[in-house]
């Protein structure tokens, strides 16, 4: 096959003849693609990441007794149910659902020292998976340990490092002030003690007032979790916290919506300035063209080895481009989320494949070189 | 000569000069674009961030300690302070004045309501103990300086959706939480009676409200009602303020009272939500008014997020428009190896092709960057719009960016092939070598 050869080597020859202008291609070329690995990387990650973001308004999801609550604690549930919720699978693959056990009794409170007792909702509360900052009060780990809400402390003038003493319906309790938590809601407002505490003072050892959870995932996987839990326990309501699920639903809608664009828009007119760089240098191939087909070249042929250049050049630029772009996604990833976004295999090939299109799709003006008559381009007529 | 020679080469090869251009446009446009929206972006997600609805809440200093369970405040009626109707207005005369979304005072009563039996139906109705919230739908506060502001609950907690429709301010009318509804039969249009400790009220429904929270097992009614059931004319408990906030940093979170005057002055007229949370302490006498961290920080730390992850991909975009003008402006020049060779032989210095190449260059960046910013400002036009539903800002700001930017670009991108031509033999050029 010596035709065969001849292409090649003229390929060859073609690469290693003009240094510089291969450089200009292959780096606009290989910033394409290095954006747009870039640009997709992340933006896989980043939505997945956002839901993640979440978390930092805690709950979203309230279990409570399906009975109506007349008195402080009329209704209860079983503690057991706390831990029967985190098996509810969501979605394979996401991450788990984390939530706090709680039991709310008015107890007398009072400072050691003074023996003037006043009423105080105190939340027992329990975390029942890895739990992040659910209301941002640092939870009391054992029965001795308690903190005050910011209100409270003010009113009883607490200071931490304190004694409490809790009393309820002859049953009494002490504990230690570990903190006082500021969070400007309804947690101001109480005492927080660990979940056996509240129990022992409210006398319904094993039972909890409510179960608050942090579902994580997009909207479609809250609602899903939500449906499936409600099934599962009759006995309790299972209802979103309808202010941050909407909320987030309509922030996660907007923020994914503004980077798919940002990434399209910076896709589409990163492509159209490879292919004006590309068609630019096609354009001052005449004279080789010409050339070709002086010496008997079929104008399928010529075109032919054009955009086998062409289209090595965007396997070059796309192989490379695409690599670096993934290594910047991940230090992207780093710089705002503070974890390496994971680089996605499917991106890489994808990158590749647009790159050698865009390569190939800038090489398209060499069309109008079919019309090229070879006498003119010798007698030097532009 | 000079300026014929730039003229020259224009005319006389407006292909080429098309293309360079036209990638220099495209290329400026993805970076107008990008700026632009990156610019608008905040603003525009921190006013979506108010669909949280309140972010700060005012009680009464010296309130006493509230013992609320689920909702329900199990505190007798008389205990406790409140605070001023009337001084609300003031609200709209504080320094940010115009970053305050809305706020809706708050007044509830613990109250035993029924529904009147039907003609029909021979079972008696069974009073219900639940509690009667009284706030602002729709309401028109004047503000001292005699405008007025319409503001009400819809506007601090966006999440409650009404079926029907809200009561009008000071009517005799409320609206029920969906699961009171359902337990007690209460229909849009029928009439509940309301009791607290003497004072008796009958309400029509308006429509059934559904928020998910407490909410549900209330009902809502008129200030001005809940006012009249508690015997608290002209008072209120609660006020929930949603205030449109910069993410608080470094410097926002430090403690006002050590800041050095000009420090201070700069935390003050920055809207952090601690500053704005002062000045309204500052208006009304008596409040304690409190941050609700949980909406407050969440929205702070994910907008600071968003903001930095738009602006490393706007960098990004400009990295690559950058590198493709870049690129196209060094082919231009590469190709004009045999003019400059022939301007060379006729005597031209190393410094005039290179002067005349980048005055070319310069041109084109100036025409390309102009035409690449009206198309990116289209292009952002319509992501705002699609996204938001509001376009961004014309800013003179990003034009001059933008134009000087296309500017460095291609003069960076000629930089290396002129270098190169300059140091060209005329001679095997000219030869066709």
């Amino acid at each position: 096959m010596p035709d065969r050869k001849m292409f090649w080597r003229i390929i060859r020859r073609i690469f290693a003849s003009n240094r510089a202008r291969l450089l200009v291609i292959l780096l606009a070329l290989g910033a394409g693609a290095t954006v747009t690995a870039a640009l997709l990387n992340l933006q896989i990650d980043a939505k997945r990441r956002l839901t993640t973001e979440f978390r930092a308004f805690g709950p979203n999801v309230i279990v409570s007794p399906r009975e109506q609550i007349s008195s402080p604690n009329g209704a209860t549930l079983s503690e057991t149910l706390a831990q029967e919720l985190g098996q509810v699978a969501t979605v394979p693959g996401e991450r788990p659902v984390s939530g706090v056990a709680l039991l709310y009794v008015i107890a007398e409170v009072s400072v050691d020292r003074s023996a003037k007792f006043v009423p105080v909702v105190v939340a027992g509360r329990r975390v029942m998976h890895a739990i992040d900052r659910v209301t941002g009060a640092s939870a009391p780990q054992n029965d001795q340990q308690c903190s005050a809400g910011s209100k409270v402390a003010e009113q009883l003038r607490l200071r931490a490092g304190e004694k409490l003493v809790l009393r309820d319906a002859g049953a009494q309790a002490t504990c230690q002030i570990l903190a006082i938590t500021s969070s400007g809601g309804t947690e101001d407002n109480q005492v927080s003690v660990d979940l056996g505490m509240s129990q022992h003072l409210a006398g319904l050892p094993g039972r909890i007032s409510l179960i608050q959870l942090r579902v994580e995932g997009t909207p479609a996987v809250i609602d899903k979790y939500v449906a499936s839990a409600a099934q599962r326990f009759p006995q309790a309501e299972v209802r979103p916290i309808r202010q941050f699920t909407e909320g987030e639903a309509k922030i996660y809608d907007r923020i994914s919506g503004i980077l798919s664009a940002t990434v399209v828009l910076v896709l589409v007119l990163t492509a159209l300035c490879v292919m004006a760089a590309m068609t630019n240098v096609a354009m001052e191939r005449r004279n080789d063209v010409g050339l070709m087909k002086a010496i008997g070249g079929a104008t399928r042929r010529v075109l032919r080895l054009f955009l086998a250049e062409a289209a090595l050049l965007g396997l070059t630029g796309g192989v490379l481009g695409a690599a670096i772009g993934i290594l910047l996604s991940m230090w992207l990833g780093k710089a705002v989320f503070g974890i390496a976004a994971r680089p996605r295999l499917i991106v890489y090939p994808v990158t590749v494949a647009l790159t050698i299109i865009v390569a190939i799709a800038g090489a398209y003006p060499l069309r109008r070189l079919a019309n090229i008559r070879p006498a003119s381009v010798f007698r030097g007529e532009a | 000569m000079f300026l014929r020679l730039v003229a020259d080469s224009f005319s006389r090869r407006p292909r080429h000069k098309l293309l360079t251009g036209a990638a220099l446009a495209l290329g400026m446009a993805v970076a107008t674009a990008a700026i632009s929206v990156s610019l608008d972006v905040g603003d525009r997600l921190a006013r979506e961030f108010r669909s949280l609805g309140a972010n700060l809440v005012v009680t009464a200093q010296a309130d006493s300690l509230p013992l609320e369970i689920g909702g329900v405040d199990y505190r007798p009626v008389n205990a406790g302070a409140y605070l001023p109707e009337s001084d609300l207005g003031k609200l709209k005369t504080i320094f940010w004045r115009n970053n305050i979304v809305g706020f809706a005072p708050a007044l509830e009563v613990p109250v035993e309501a029924w529904t009147k039996p039907s003609q029909t139906s021979s079972t008696p109705a069974i009073a219900e103990r639940t509690t009667l919230m009284g706030t602002w739908a729709n309401h028109s506060v004047s503000i001292p300086d005699g405008k007025t502001y319409v503001t009400g609950i819809e506007k601090t907690n966006p999440w409650w959706q009404v079926d029907g429709r809200w009561f009008k301010d000071g009517a005799e009318e409320c609206v029920v939480g969906k699961s009171f509804a359902a337990r007690t039969g209460a229909k849009i249009g029928s009439a509940l009676n309301v009791n607290a400790s003497g004072a008796n009220l009958s309400l029509v429904v308006t429509g059934i409200l559904s928020g998910g929270g407490a909410e549900d097992d209330s009902i809502v009614a008129p200030l001005t009602m809940a006012q009249k059931m508690a015997g608290k004319t002209g008072e209120y408990r609660r006020l929930y303020v949603s205030a449109l906030t910069k993410p608080e940093d470094e410097f926002g979170r430090r403690d006002p009272t050590t800041l050095a005057q000009a420090d201070y002055d700069r935390w003050y007229c920055t809207p952090y939500i601690s500053s704005i949370a002062l000045q309204i302490r500052q208006v009304l006498p008596g409040a304690d008014v409190r941050v609700i961290r949980r909406v407050a920080d969440g929205e702070g730390a994910i907008l600071t997020r968003v903001r930095t992850l738009l602006w490393l991909v706007t960098l990004a975009s400009l990295l690559a428009a950058a590198l493709a003008v870049g690129a196209s402006s060094a082919a231009s020049v590469i190709e004009r190896r045999t003019e400059i060779g022939l301007m060379k032989a006729l005597g031209a210095g190393s410094g005039t092709v290179g002067f005349l190449l980048a005055a070319e260059q310069l041109l084109l960046a100036l025409l390309g960057g102009g035409l690449g910013y009206s198309l990116g400002i289209l292009l952002a036009r319509l992501v705002g719009q699609k996204i938001f539903g509001a376009a961004p800002e014309f800013s003179f700001l990003v034009l001059s960016v933008i134009i000087g930017l296309a500017a460095v670009v291609t003069l960076l991108g000629s930089a290396i092939p002129l270098r190169r031509a300059s140091r060209y033999e005329p001679a095997p050029i000219l030869r066709g070598e």
